[in-house]
């Protein structure tokens, strides 16, 4: 999965969040979720899983106990008879969290088998501008930095007693002023020097960008595009049809 | 915002947001807006989820508002784009499109609508100064709020992933609150500093202008002797002639009539004091003076026989390679190899494949860094990033490398490798042009400059001037210790290694034999106060203390005490240990295992307050704790987080700043930021005194400033230590804890390796190359003789003549 080119990636996971909105029944959606499991597996990224498993339990939970408050039905869940709750509206709010899981996984995998690099050029491939890509990848660098300088802001603040633990909602928000102005001061003060930097070593927003990486589309690339665009176009037909999809009257 | 009239009637927004897109500081502006979104969106959350998962009240949501009324649209693009990074943390997938729809929106509204509101608009900047302003900013708040909430929950909506009902309102109060409450701190902060900095839409669209003068004839510069002769100017890789330039927001040149010239192959210092016009020299031989950085210029400046002030800085990237100061501003890249590839996707024409791929390869070995090219740059050492920084730009073959002050950040092993860079450097025929403010790497260079006062004062051979101590500390510059230990020996060449220093010992017959108050310390640090008893309790005492960090050991069973009035020095390598240890000491960090006991109190049982008011901790960079608008309010901070009296807070806010030499009158008007690095230290310190701590930790202290501020700054923490306080300092200058330091701790990987004083820990050199640190230059001189003395004036008191 590493191996494979940018383009197909970007395409393939694309191709996924199409199929995940192709349908509404949680049968057929659990189909494409063991794809993108069989994805993960296949490229080792269990590990990226399991540090945002709580946040992915917590936004399936979230859907599927909201859904069926909202959507209308015929078969009432007894247990919750008087809310209004049916078991229809449960199904959609099962295939609604099983939506939203297949796409953030679908997005962990993309990102942990893409440097930011390889999406700037890939999307650069795909005809979006090569400065979007530039300013990304530029973006997703400084982020780290500035998550070092911050855990140095706040280490400094609270060593001279500041607490933002306590204290009410306005109090907290006022409380961050301190924790958030050195961090954007810090990062301001450094912007024409970072755009001196960036032109001392030949970028310039004219200048057209050359990637020298081999980008070149192999066979792989064309198998899993091609198994992605069947899939796709199978699951287009089966929706055109009403297959795989719930009556979702609000 | 405060646009003249006819340029808001010609203000196309479609234009405004293609714009963003054409210019080097807008781009970066997008970039850093994107980055400080995503870096506050991420760990900075207020606790309180609205909708959990989803929505949660963080700080970051008042980003997109305040950067968009300062920076316009590269605000729209950098909130958008920050909200799309903040995802890739967990949450991408097709909701993040509306995401970045959605806080596109959030960024750009605000500027197109403030004032264009009707009888809502103040007319005024975005600053709440008025009900009015602060009425507009409101509306300006409320609008864009509800705009951002309505395309991100229509949007996720639409993908079946949550019903809008439930997410839009969560969004809007969650931007509303941020907005309304953050916002205008934020902005009143902000808004005169990014004008200082001309970082406003409108500063940054109306800039690009720059004067020049026509050249002057080239006149001989002001003489101190120099032996520099006009004959460098024949085939020569740089001519600069009668250069004068300055600042647009400067009052006075900072360059006046500057000639000098480098031929190829020559490695050349320009040696000179903060402020003598180093830096502008190095921005004026790639065009970023007055390309980019605006001015008055007159005279010339030519590379390679071509006017820096004919082509764009970009294109003079081939012939001119520049390292800043903060070598780390320019790492674009997450690996090694993209980050040498990178500045070759720009140029023009095109090379091939394999051109590249040899120009990578022998960029990477000139440097050292052969075997790291699929390393990530962040996971390097600070001597490693700046190799990797001088590989980016050499890969460009560029007729002249610019170093500007390169070894500032550096530790001791970064400074050691960096010698043996300039060395290759040299042996390969490139040509250098390096800025220092101390003699460091005077032993490589082929000549000097020395800049003082605007000006070239003296050219000539490195020796040369290392045998003029006099006028070295006339311009500003530290002597090598060494001559002036036989400065008052009237020699016609006083030494400038140790080892010429021996023999010279030898000639004059001179050898060392310390007199009593040499060996006790008195003549160094004055007389010791009286302890009250020998047996006096520890301030502080670490017991066993390890400390592991995301299952790696950063510290392995120390334990060491500290006694009231100490002033002991932390030594290592970096990630040897010591910041670790710092923070262990004031509580920001509890032990994995072992106690730490300050004043009777074990840290993990003591609130991070009670800590602050016993331990004292002033971090490196001054700028990551620097918030308040005068410097009054930032030294009264911490008195107000202890919920001092207004007359508690008054009364220490005078003493600290007297404590660290800064007046306390005009406190109240002075702003932190306009002030030099050295001063702002002096601020961070003063803040941190004004808890009245027992022990005050100093890291790095003197890190970036030149020997006339380090002095000062050392001075005064010396003063402080005389007025009672126990002092900590973590430093890399063995010179420092030779001067300055009672008692040593010697760090390693973790571990203490060794714990006396400066004289006993330097009298083993072994143990300080293990260390991979360098031994002081007098400490080395003196072990001739079976002594260990730390500074120039023990070494005066203990000259004898004739044999013993």
């Amino acid at each position: 999965m590493h191996q494979l080119d940018g383009r197909t990636k970007v395409l393939t996971v694309l191709g996924v969040f199409g199929l995940a909105l192709c349908f509404s029944d949680p049968v057929y959606l659990l189909g494409v979720f063991g794809g993108v499991m069989g994805g993960l597996t296949m490229s080792q990224a269990g590990a990226n899983i399991r540090k945002m498993w709580m946040l992915t339990v917590l936004l399936f939970g979230y859907s599927v106990a909201l859904w069926p408050f909202f959507v209308e039905g015929v078969t009432p869940v007894p247990v919750l008879h008087g809310l209004g709750v049916t078991w229809e509206g449960v199904r959609v709010g099962l295939g609604m969290g099983l939506r939203l899981l297949i796409m953030l996984w679908g997005g962990i995998w993309l990102l942990s088998t893409t440097t930011v690099e390889e999406l700037a050029h890939a999307s650069q491939q795909l005809g979006i501008p090569s400065r979007a890509g530039f300013v990304f990848s530029l973006a997703f660098r400084w982020v780290g930095m500035l998550l070092g300088a911050g855990v140095g802001v706040v280490q400094a603040q609270r060593s001279r007693g500041l607490d933002v633990s306590t204290g009410g909602i306005l109090q907290r928000i006022r409380k961050y002023v301190p924790l958030v102005i050195p961090l954007i001061g810090h990062a301001l003060r450094q912007t024409n020097l970072l755009a001196m930097s960036l032109e001392s070593k030949g970028f310039h927003p004219s200048a057209t960008r050359h990637f020298y990486s081999t980008g070149k589309l192999r066979a792989q690339d064309y198998t899993v595009m091609s198994v992605m665009l069947i899939l796709l176009g199978v699951s287009l037909w089966l929706r055109w049809q009403g297959v795989g999809t719930l009556d979702m009257r609000f | 915002m405060s646009l003249p009239q006819d340029a808001r009637d010609s203000r196309r927004w479609w234009a405004d947001l293609i714009a963003a897109w054409r210019d080097t500081r807008q781009i970066v502006l997008t970039a850093q807006i994107a980055a400080i979104y995503a870096a506050i969106l991420i760990p900075f959350k207020a606790g309180i989820p609205i909708v959990p998962g989803f929505v949660e009240l963080r700080p970051a949501n008042a980003i997109p508002i305040v950067a968009s009324l300062l920076f316009g649209p590269a605000a729209a693009w950098g909130a958008g784009i920050g909200n799309v990074i903040g995802d890739c943390f967990g949450t991408l997938g097709p909701a993040s499109f509306f995401g970045f729809l959605g806080n596109f929106i959030f960024g750009y509204l605000p500027y197109v609508l403030w004032g264009h509101l009707g009888w809502f608009s103040s007319g005024q900047p975005p600053l709440g100064k008025s009900w009015r302003q602060m009425m507009e900013y409101g509306v300006v708040c409320v609008i864009a709020s509800a705009a951002c909430a309505g395309i991100i929950a229509w949007g996720v909506e639409w993908l079946g992933l949550l019903p809008f009902v439930i997410l839009a309102p969560a969004i809007f109060f969650n931007n509303v609150v941020m907005g309304l409450f953050l916002g205008p701190p934020l902005l009143s902060f902000l808004y005169p500093r990014v004008q200082q900095w001309r970082l406003r839409y409108e500063d940054i669209r109306e800039s690009g202008a720059f004067h020049i003068h026509s050249s002057q004839t080239l006149r001989s510069h002001d003489s101190m002797g120099s032996e520099g002769t006009n004959d460098h100017f024949r085939d020569a890789i740089v001519e600069c002639r009668g250069l004068s330039f300055q600042y647009a927001s400067g009052s006075a040149p900072a360059l006046r009539n500057v000639s000098f010239s480098l031929v190829s192959g020559e490695l050349v210092v320009l040696l000179g004091r903060s402020g003598s016009g180093k830096s502008t020299i190095c921005y004026a031989c790639n065009g970023l003076i007055p390309h980019m950085i605006p001015g008055t210029l007159s005279g010339t400046m030519r590379v390679k026989g071509r006017d820096t002030v004919d082509d764009p800085v970009w294109k003079q990237a081939g012939r001119v390679g520049l390292v800043f100061q903060d070598f780390d501003t320019q790492l674009v890249a997450t690996t090694v190899e993209r980050e040498l590839l990178h500045p070759l996707e720009y140029r023009d024409p095109r090379l091939s494949v394999d051109e590249v791929r040899l120009r990578v390869v022998h960029a990477l070995n000139q440097i050292g860094l052969g075997d790291c090219a699929h390393r990530d740059p962040m996971t390097m050492s600070g001597g490693q990033r700046q190799r990797l920084v001088m590989a980016s730009v050499l890969v460009q073959e560029p007729a002249l490398l610019v170093l500007d002050e390169p070894g500032s950040d550096l530790d001791p092993a970064g400074r050691s490798q960096l010698r043996d860079v300039l060395q290759d450097l040299q042996q390969d025929g490139i040509t250098v042009l390096m800025t220092e403010h101390n003699e460091d790497y005077l032993a490589q260079a082929d000549r000097v400059l020395v800049l003082d006062q605007e000006h070239i004062v003296w050219e000539g051979k490195p020796e040369t001037l290392l045998r003029q101590p006099q006028l070295m500390r006339d311009c500003g510059l530290r002597p090598f210790v060494l001559t002036e230990c036989f400065e008052e020996w009237g020699l016609e060449h006083v030494p400038v290694s140790v080892e010429e220093a021996w023999t010279r010992a030898e000639e004059l017959n001179l050898r060392l034999a310390p007199p009593v108050e040499v060996l006790d310390d008195s003549l160094r640090l004055g007389k010791l106060p009286e302890r009250e008893s020998t047996m006096a309790l520890p301030l502080i005492q670490v017991d066993h203390v390890s400390f592991q960090y995301e299952e790696q050991t950063v510290l392995a069973d120390v334990s060491f005490t500290i006694q009231p009035g100490d002033f002991l020095a932390l030594l290592g390598q970096n990630g040897s240990g010591k910041s670790t240890l710092a923070r262990l000491l004031n509580g920001l960090l509890m032990p994995t295992t072992g106690t730490i006991v300050v004043d009777g109190m074990n840290t993990r049982s003591t609130s991070m307050n009670e800590l602050a008011q016993r331990v004292g901790l002033v971090f490196q960079n001054p700028d990551h704790q620097i918030f308040a608008d005068t410097v009054w309010e930032e030294v009264a901070f911490s008195a107000k987080n202890m919920r001092c009296s207004k007359d508690e807070i008054a009364d220490r806010v005078k003493e600290s700043l007297a404590a660290v030499g800064l007046p306390f009158e005009g406190s109240r008007d002075l702003d932190p930021f306009s002030l030099r690095k050295g001063e702002r230290q002096r601020i961070a310190v003063a803040s941190v005194l004004a808890t009245r701590p027992a022990v005050l930790i100093v890291d790095e202290p003197t890190t970036g400033l030149d020997p006339h501020e380090t002095d000062r700054m050392m001075a005064m923490i010396r003063r402080l230590n005389q007025e009672g306080h126990t002092i900590v300092m973590i430093t890399h200058s063995m010179g420092l804890v030779a001067a300055y330091a009672r008692r040593c701790l010697f760090m390693h990987s973790g571990r203490i390796i060794a714990d006396g004083t400066p004289r006993e820990v330097f009298a083993d050199p072994g143990l300080i190359q293990s260390a991979s640190l360098e031994i002081p230059v007098i400490a080395r001189f003196s072990q001739r003789w079976g002594q260990t003395l730390l500074t120039v004036e023990e070494v005066k008191a203990s000259w004898r003549q004739g044999f013993p």
